[in-house]
């Protein structure tokens, strides 16, 4: 069995139901994401975990133990949360020996571990001082500091990145990351980012509307997407327009199966240089380009293709790579990208 | 299993808060409105209602009544609504020691205004005398005039503190849109800041309004036959001979009416008029040049000086040496030798009855606060109308309905310490619990679910997290219900017996008995005593003079 276990969670607030039998398992040691939109369910999942809201129905078991029937306060898990919550009227030291105090830890010892929290999160300069005036990023690290102190059976992060601004956001979560190695303790991370969710996590669980899309590696979730939501929600995705142009690019691919959905991610399409001809397994697709849009790193290059308005993802473009609106362009469009879908945006198989 | 401790708990308190509301408001109240229908031989009638309309001295008590109330309301808005435009908006020098003398004013006990302004004013005033040697005659202060003169000067920092607040939140960017949009200064001001200020004008207002209609003291040393509802219902219950209790609940009942309709029609004005200030752009003060300068420092420190002249004239006469209760030339402490040798004990049940008020208040007024703020049902919404209740009554009704309740009956109060304490509690317990409830939401639940997830209960999670951060408001919010408390008369005055005479009744006894003396230095020392509690309000808050509303 698992680690924790939340089997079948229901959980049903009056007017609607924010978790439609939910059913996830997590081993020792394992970084697990909940990524979703907001209203998905994915806080209240974490939110039961931690005992704030309790369940309608299901079952949660921690290293064998049910967890529904030990209060919050009991259950020896530790919560980092999205608007940090510092005790402000407690200094960084205080505010990280907090949680030692109720287990009983001698003075001494309270000494020597809040020093080796804060300085994993480079806070031990900063251990006198009330947290009131520090930036959003050295609160968290408190708040990180205060939760990984007490050595929890479990660590909860309900959106702790979301308040921060982008540089700080991908530090951050390096170091989050790192420090979770460190210590090797199971983390339940939610966020409704998923190129955070792709970076940090061992494994990501996709939630909408209260159940669950798919749980996989991030590699499992970006590359082989079960839903067409999740495809939708990790990375960018184009769909192909239904019509003749569609019909006749499948049927030149040589694909004959009978799907609702058909989308390409940007970055499997690439630009033909002027001459060159589709190798097999391809097919070009005459397009006039409507817009380009330069990113740095990478170029986006939308093109109107008799299958629908597709981007093309150019990664590192040249300074001569700049395209104009109006210019004829061929598409290759590779069989193996495609990603069907059926009629429940359930994912299809093309063998063969 | 701790879910359900919890749940006990909160059930408990949900319980003896409406036990406590049923005992010191709902029985007085229903109690008053009983008594209303009954006839002194204990017959139930109508009779007080329409001997109410019928006889021309209550309805002349309605009306008179209504124009003190729309009188003072006139003069506090006029007053406070120039002093709050001209300090907000104009460079003024000492700007702060303005709004220190609109404090004194609002700390003050009301009569003692009307006090200093005989003084100043009355048939032997000092002012009038000194006036009449340049041949100047100058008809006395008594009488309608003098009671709103009293009552503006005395009202108008609701307004000023209320219209300033709202008005140094405007955002100077609306104005200067206007600008852009052609308006003119004058147009700008009243299509553009005018119905920004509105509702702070209109709560500011309705404070001056229902404090006037509720005020005693000012008409009964003023009025000279000015009678009003305040006055008449006490003149009614108090008679030694032909003591009318159903008149005086009667009146009682007509007395909360009018202010219940006036709270209802504030509430109507201003409901879809909230805009949010904002913390960034605020007006720029600008520097007045040559006579308009000249006017706006004049307008504002003659309104501020005004306002302050009854505790300047109180300090001044309670130092002034006497013979008896006669004034003589130099200056002594005489006053304040007589308070301490003769009337120690008024103050130490002043300062008894008040500790015990305000201690009760901070722990029940904390308590429903947070049941209010953390459990929103049905149950806590009903809660908070309920106390919207002792808001509206007038202190001189609070005190008869006491009596109604517990002259007789199950729980005989009357003539103890309780019975002033209680009202005192009662009046002001909705104040905490806002003030309580209000900051309660400012804290964020995720501090305590932190707590929680580090391994402290959640009792223990709000004891040491979520109280800590809102003591320093709570104890300068029961200062401020300090200074309520120690400053309240008109129900004192229906409650008290020999020994529980507190400051403010024996100051009124005091003046109707000419040795102003006396009163002066009782009336310094209460001055002192609501000055310290301001200023340690001040101190654990910040200066938020917006508070003392």
């Amino acid at each position: 069995m698992a680690y924790l276990t939340v089997q079948d969670g229901v959980k049903q607030f009056t007017g609607f139901r924010a978790l439609n039998g939910v059913s996830i398992a997590v081993e020792r040691g394992e970084f697990f994401t909940l990524l979703g939109p907001s209203g998905c369910g994915k806080t209240t999942l974490l939110r039961a975990i931690a005992g704030f809201n309790d369940l309608t129905s299901g079952s949660i078991t921690l290293d064998g133990q049910d967890l529904r029937a030990i209060p919050p306060h009991k259950r020896d898990i530790g919560m980092v949360f999205q608007d940090y919550a510092v005790f402000p009227h407690l200094s960084v030291f205080d505010n990280v020996a907090f949680g030692l105090k109720p287990r009983k830890v001698p003075a001494e010892q309270i000494k020597t571990r809040v020093a080796e929290a804060l300085s994993a999160v480079h806070l031990q300069a900063l251990a006198e001082r009330l947290p009131a005036a520090m930036s959003g990023g050295q609160q968290q690290r408190i708040g990180l500091a205060r939760a990984m102190v007490i050595n929890p059976r479990l660590l909860l992060m309900d959106e702790p990145l979301s308040n921060l601004d982008a540089k700080l956001r991908i530090e951050l979560r390096e170091e989050i990351r790192d420090i979770q190695k460190r210590v090797d303790i199971a983390t339940i991370y939610v966020t409704h980012d998923q190129e955070e969710a792709l970076a940090i996590s061992d494994r990501i669980c996709v939630m909408s509307a209260g159940h669950i899309e798919q749980i996989g590696t991030p590699q499992e979730i970006y590359g082989n997407p079960q839903t067409l939501f999740v495809a939708n929600f990790v990375g960018t995705l184009n769909t192909l327009a239904e019509g003749e142009g569609r019909a006749k690019l499948l049927a030149e691919l040589g694909i004959s199966a009978n799907a609702a959905h058909w989308t390409i991610r940007p970055e499997r399409l690439s630009l033909l240089e002027a001459g060159q001809g589709a190798p097999s397994g391809a097919v070009a697709l005459a397009g006039t380009i409507s817009k380009f849009t330069y990113l740095g790193r990478e170029a986006h290059v939308l093109v109107d293709t008799p299958a629908g308005a597709l981007v093309v993802q150019v990664s590192n473009p040249a300074l001569s790579a700049v395209r104009n609106p109006g210019d004829t362009v061929s598409v290759l469009v590779e069989r193996s990208a495609l990603m069907a879908f059926d009629a429940d945006s359930k994912r299809l198989s093309l063998e063969g | 299993m701790a879910m359900l401790r919890k749940f006990d708990f909160w059930t408990l308190v949900m319980i003896g808060t409406w036990g406590i509301l049923l005992l010191l408001l709902f029985i007085p109240v229903g109690s008053v409105l009983l008594s209303s229908f009954f006839d002194t031989s204990g017959n139930a009638t109508i009779e007080n209602y329409l001997r109410f309309f019928a006889e021309p001295r209550f309805q002349r008590a309605f009306i008179n009544t209504l124009v003190v109330g729309f009188g003072g309301l006139a003069g506090a808005l006029l007053l406070g609504s120039i002093m709050a435009f001209c300090i907000s908006r104009f460079q003024i020098k000492g700007s702060r020691f303005v709004s220190l003398l609109a404090i004194l004013a609002l700390v003050s006990p009301p009569f003692i205004g009307a006090y200093s302004w005989i003084v100043l004013f009355g048939a032997g005033g000092v002012v009038r005398a000194w006036l009449r040697d340049f041949g100047i005659m100058m008809p006395p202060i008594y009488g309608v005039g003098g009671i709103l003169v009293v009552f503006a000067l005395k009202f108008y920092p609701f307004v000023y503190l209320m219209v300033s607040g709202a008005l140094s939140n405007v955002n100077r960017s609306l104005e200067e849109a206007a600008e852009g949009l052609g308006l003119t200064p004058l147009q700008r001001t009243f299509k553009i800041s005018f119905p920004m200020v509105f509702p702070a004008l209109t709560a500011g207002g309705l404070l001056a309004l229902i404090q006037s209609i509720a005020d005693f003291g000012t008409p009964r040393l003023l009025g000279r036959g000015y009678n009003v509802l305040a006055t008449e219902a006490y003149t009614l219950y108090s008679a030694e001979v032909g003591s009318n209790m159903s008149m005086a609940t009667t009146i009682s009942v007509v007395l909360i009416a009018v202010s219940m309709v006036f709270v209802l029609l504030q509430r109507f004005m201003s409901r879809r008029n909230v805009y949010h200030g904002n913390m960034i752009n605020k007006p720029a003060k600008i520097k007045l040049k040559g006579w308009r300068n000249v006017l706006a420092h004049f307008a504002v420190y003659f309104i501020g000086l005004c306002g302050a002249m009854p505790v300047i004239i109180s300090v001044i006469y309670s130092l002034r040496r006497t013979n008896g209760p006669v004034f003589q030339d130099g200056f002594a402490l005489q006053s304040y030798e007589r308070i301490l040798f003769n009337l120690g004990d008024v103050v130490r049940n002043s300062l008894t009855f008040s500790a015990s008020a305000v201690v009760m208040i901070v722990i029940v007024g904390t308590i429903v606060g947070v049941l209010v703020a953390r459990r929103t049902t049905l149950n806590t919404s009903l809660l908070d109308g309920a106390f919207m209740i002792p808001y509206v009554m007038p202190g001189i009704v609070i005190g008869i309905a006491y009596i109604a309740a517990f002259n007789t009956g199950p729980l005989v109060l009357t003539g103890t310490a309780s019975i002033i304490v209680l009202s005192i509690f009662i009046r002001r317990l909705p104040y905490t619990v806002r003030t309580t409830s209000s900051a309660l939401r400012q804290i964020s639940p995720s501090l305590e679910e932190a707590a929680i997830s580090l391994g402290y209960s959640p009792f223990q999670a709000f004891l040491r997290i979520t109280v800590p951060l809102i003591v320093p408001g709570i104890i300068a919010g029961g200062m401020l219900s300090f200074v309520t408390a120690i400053n309240e008369l008109s129900s004192s005055l229906v409650l008290y017996v020999g020994s529980t005479i507190t400051m403010p009744v024996r100051i009124y006894l005091l003046i109707l008995d000419g040795d102003f003396g006396t009163a002066a230095a009782m009336s310094t020392i209460l001055l002192v005593l609501s000055g310290i509690a301001v200023y340690i309000a001040f101190r654990l808050m910040g200066r938020n003079e917006q508070a003392l509303l």
